[in-house]
C-alpha cells in the first residue's frame, strides 16, 4: 500500500517537474511579451529530434546531443520572436495575430519534423542507467534525476530573472515597455532573449523527455495541452504561480490515474477546469486583472 | 452588403448549382463534397471569431461532436442516418453551451487556452473511451444515405453532392440573417466597442453564449454529415492539422466577412487536395498553408476578400491599422 502510495507520489513528481518546465517556458514570454506561444511544444518536439540526431545518429553522445537539442530550440524560439511575433508589436490586435502565427509555427515546425525525420519511433538513451529507491518504491534512475533537475532549473530561473540585470530588464520590459526602454533597456534585445530562454527551456524539457516517450512529431502536442491546463489553473502572470500550479495538475494526475484509471483521468480533469474557471475566472492563484 | 456583392454570390451559388451538370467525375464532386463541409465549418466559426470576436480556438470540437454523434448514432443505435446528422447539431450546440459557461466570463489570452484546451481534452475522451468510440481506430463502415432505395453513392456522387450543398446554402443564409439582425448588429458593438456596449445594455456573457451555440449548430450538422459521407469518425478530427486548415480559412477568406470564408474553403481544399497528390508533398500541404496564413496575416490582415474590395474600389489609401479595424477581430 505504501509501496503504491510512493509511487503515485514520484509519478506526480514527475509529471509536475515537466509541466512546470513547460509552464514556466510560456509563461516567461507571456509576462515579457504578452504572447502565447503555441510552438513551445513543437520547440520541445524539435530539441528532442536535434538531440537524437546527434547523439544517436552521428553517434557523438547524449552530452553533445542536449547542447545541440536546447541550443537548436533555443535559435528556432529567437528566429519565431524575429520573423514571426516582432512584426505585429504595438498592433492592436495583436494578441490574437500572435497566436495565429505561433500556431502557424508549430504547424511548420511538427509536420518539418515530419518531413525530415519521418514518423519511424525514436528514442534517446537515459541519462543515467539503472534504477533507484526510493522509500521501498523502485523508480527508474533517470526519471528520479528529472524530479531533482527540474526545481534546480525553475530555482535558477527564478534567480535569473529576479537577482541578475538582464533577468530585471525582461521583468521591467514586461511591466512597461516605454519605461523601460527610457531607462537604457534594449528592448527588442529582452524580447529575443526571453524567446530564446523559454525555447531553450522547452528543448531541454524534451531532451529529458525524449527518453522517457518515443520522439514523434506530436512528442509535444499532450504536454502543450498539460501546460495550459496549469497556466489555466495558475494565471500566467508569474512564474511561482505557474510552478505550482503544474506540481498540483501533476499530482491531481497521478492520484486520479490510481483511484479512477487512465480511462476517466482526462475528462475528470477537464471538468474541475470548468468548475474552477466558472468560479474563479483569473485561474485558482490568478489575480483579477490577469 | 452591397447590392452587387449579394448578386455576385447568388451567380456564384447558382453557378455551383450547376457544377455536377459539367463535372461528372466522382472524385471532383468528392472535392466539392469536402469543400461545401469545410466552408460551413469555416463560415461558422467566422461568427463567434470574427463577429463577436470571440478569440474561440475550439470551434473544430463542435465539428468533431457532431462526427461522433452522428457515427455512433447511425451505428451503435441504428437511427436513421439522417435523423444522426440532425442530431449532430443538437449535439454541438450542448458541447458550445457547456463551453460557453466559463468562456462568457473570460478574457483575452484565457479564452483562446480554454477553448483550446476544451477541442483537446474532447479528443482525449474519444480516445479513452474506446468502448463507445472506437478509440484510436474510429468508427468505420457507417450506415450510408438514401431515399427509398436510392443509395446516394450513386449516379457519381450526385445526391451527396446536392445534400451538401443544400447544407451550404441553408447555413449560409443563416449566417447572413444573423448577422444582419439587430442580434448579430449587437454582436458587432460588443466586439469594435465592449464598454460603449455594455453601456447599452448588451449582456457580454448572453451574446457570447448566443453567438457560440448558434455558430455550433450548422458546424455540428456538417460533422455529422461529414461522418455519414466518409463513413468514418477517427479522431483526427480534433487534430492540429483540421483545427489550422479551418482557421487559414477563415484568414485567407477575410475575418467577420461569412463570404470570405466559405470562398476560401472552396480554394483552399482543392489546392490541399491537389498538393496531396504529388509525392514528397504530403506532409508538406500544411505547411503551405500555414506559410499563408502568416503571409495573409503580415500582407493582409482583412483577407482576400478584403483586398478585392480595395482594388475594385481604389481606397488603397486606406491605413493598415484602418483595415484591420475593419476585419475586427478584438476581445
Amino acid at each position: 500500500m505504501t509501496e503504491t502510495l510512493i509511487a503515485t507520489i514520484v509519478s506526480g513528481l514527475l509529471l509536475g517537474s515537466l509541466y512546470a518546465l513547460m509552464a514556466s517556458g510560456l509563461s516567461l514570454v507571456w509576462t515579457t511579451l504578452g504572447v502565447f506561444n503555441f510552438a513551445h511544444g513543437a520547440l520541445m518536439t524539435f530539441g528532442a529530434f536535434v538531440a537524437w540526431t546527434v547523439a544517436e545518429a552521428w553517434g557523438l553522445g547524449l552530452l553533445a546531443g542536449a547542447v545541440a537539442g536546447v541550443g537548436a530550440a533555443a535559435l528556432a524560439g529567437v528566429l519565431i520572436e524575429l520573423l514571426l511575433v516582432r512584426p505585429f508589436y504595438g498592433h492592436r490586435n495583436m494578441l490574437l495575430i500572435t497566436v495565429m502565427t505561433t500556431l502557424a509555427a508549430m504547424i511548420i515546425l511538427q509536420n518539418g519534423a515530419q518531413v525530415i525525420w519521418g514518423a519511424r519511433l525514436k528514442q534517446l538513451p537515459p541519462i543515467v542507467e539503472g534504477n533507484v529507491s526510493i522509500f521501498g518504491a523502485v523508480v527508474s534512475a533517470h526519471e528520479a534525476l528529472i524530479i531533482v533537475i527540474a526545481p534546480l532549473v525553475l530555482l535558477l530561473l527564478w534567480w535569473f530573472a529576479s537577482t541578475t540585470r538582464t533577468g530585471r530588464s525582461l521583468r521591467a520590459v514586461g511591466q512597461n515597455q516605454d519605461s523601460a526602454a527610457l531607462i537604457g533597456i534594449d528592448v527588442p534585445r529582452a524580447f529575443s532573449l526571453a524567446f530564446g530562454l523559454s525555447a531553450a527551456l522547452a528543448g531541454l524539457t524534451g531532451v529529458l523527455l525524449g527518453s522517457i516517450r518515443f520522439i514523434t512529431p506530436s512528442l509535444g502536442a499532450e504536454p502543450l495541452v498539460k501546460a495550459m491546463i496549469v497556466v489555466i489553473f495558475g494565471g500566467l502572470g508569474s512564474l511561482g504561480a505557474s510552478a505550482g500550479a503544474a506540481f498540483v495538475i501533476g499530482m491531481l494526475e497521478a492520484f486520479l490515474v490510481l483511484w479512477l484509471g487512465l480511462y476517466w483521468t482526462p475528462s475528470i480533469l477537464f471538468l474541475l477546469l470548468i468548475l474552477v474557471l466558472v468560479f474563479r475566472p483569473n485561474g485558482l492563484f490568478g489575480r483579477a486583472n490577469a | 452588403m452591397t447590392r452587387t456583392r449579394i448578386a455576385a454570390i447568388l451567380v456564384a451559388f447558382a453557378l455551383l448549382a450547376l457544377v455536377p451538370l459539367v463535372v461528372t467525375d466522382s472524385y471532383v464532386r468528392h472535392l466539392f463534397i469536402i469543400a461545401f463541409i469545410y466552408a460551413v465549418v469555416a463560415s461558422n466559426w467566422d461568427l463567434s471569431l470574427g463577429y463577436t470576436g470571440l478569440f474561440n480556438f475550439g470551434h473544430l470540437t463542435f465539428f468533431g461532436v457532431g462526427v461522433y454523434t452522428a457515427a455512433i448514432l447511425a451505428e451503435t443505435v441504428e437511427l436513421s442516418p439522417w435523423a444522426a446528422i440532425l442530431c449532430g447539431g443538437i449535439t454541438a450546440a450542448l458541447a458550445a453551451l457547456l463551453i460557453s459557461a466559463p468562456v462568457a466570463r473570460l478574457k483575452g489570452i484565457y479564452v483562446v487556452l480554454v477553448t483550446f484546451a476544451f477541442s483537446q481534452l474532447a479528443m482525449q475522451v474519444v480516445l479513452s473511451q474506446s468502448d463507445i468510440t472506437g478509440g484510436a481506430e474510429g468508427i468505420v463502415r457507417i450506415p450510408y444515405l438514401q431515399v427509398g432505395d436510392y443509395r446516394f453513392i450513386r449516379d457519381y456522387n450526385l445526391a451527396y453532392y446536392y445534400t451538401a450543398f443544400a447544407m451550404l446554402c441553408v447555413s449560409t443564409v443563416f449566417l447572413l440573417a444573423v448577422v444582419a439582425s439587430p442580434f448579430g448588429k449587437s454582436l458587432r458593438a460588443l466586439r469594435d466597442n465592449p464598454d460603449y456596449a455594455a453601456s447599452r445594455g448588451i449582456s457580454v456573457a448572453r451574446q457570447r453564449i448566443m453567438s457560440l451555440v448558434l455558430s455550433a449548430v450548422f458546424t455540428g450538422i456538417a460533422g455529422g454529415f461529414y461522418a455519414i459521407y466518409l463513413r468514418v469518425a477517427s479522431p483526427e478530427v480534433f487534430g492540429f492539422g483540421t483545427l489550422s486548415l479551418a482557421l487559414s480559412m477563415v484568414l485567407i477568406g477575410g475575418v467577420g466577412t461569412i463570404i470570405g470564408p466559405v470562398l476560401a474553403a472552396l480554394f483552399l481544399t482543392f489546392l490541399t487536395e491537389a498538393m496531396a497528390g504529388i509525392r514528397g508533398l504530403e506532409d508538406a500541404r500544411f505547411i503551405v498553408v500555414a506559410l499563408a496564413m502568416i503571409l495573409v496575416l503580415r500582407l493582409a490582415p482583412g483577407g482576400s476578400i478584403e483586398m478585392l474590395s480595395r482594388l475594385r474600389l481604389g481606397a488603397g489609401f486606406r491605413s493598415r491599422r484602418e483595415t484591420t479595424d475593419t476585419a475586427g477581430n478584438r476581445s
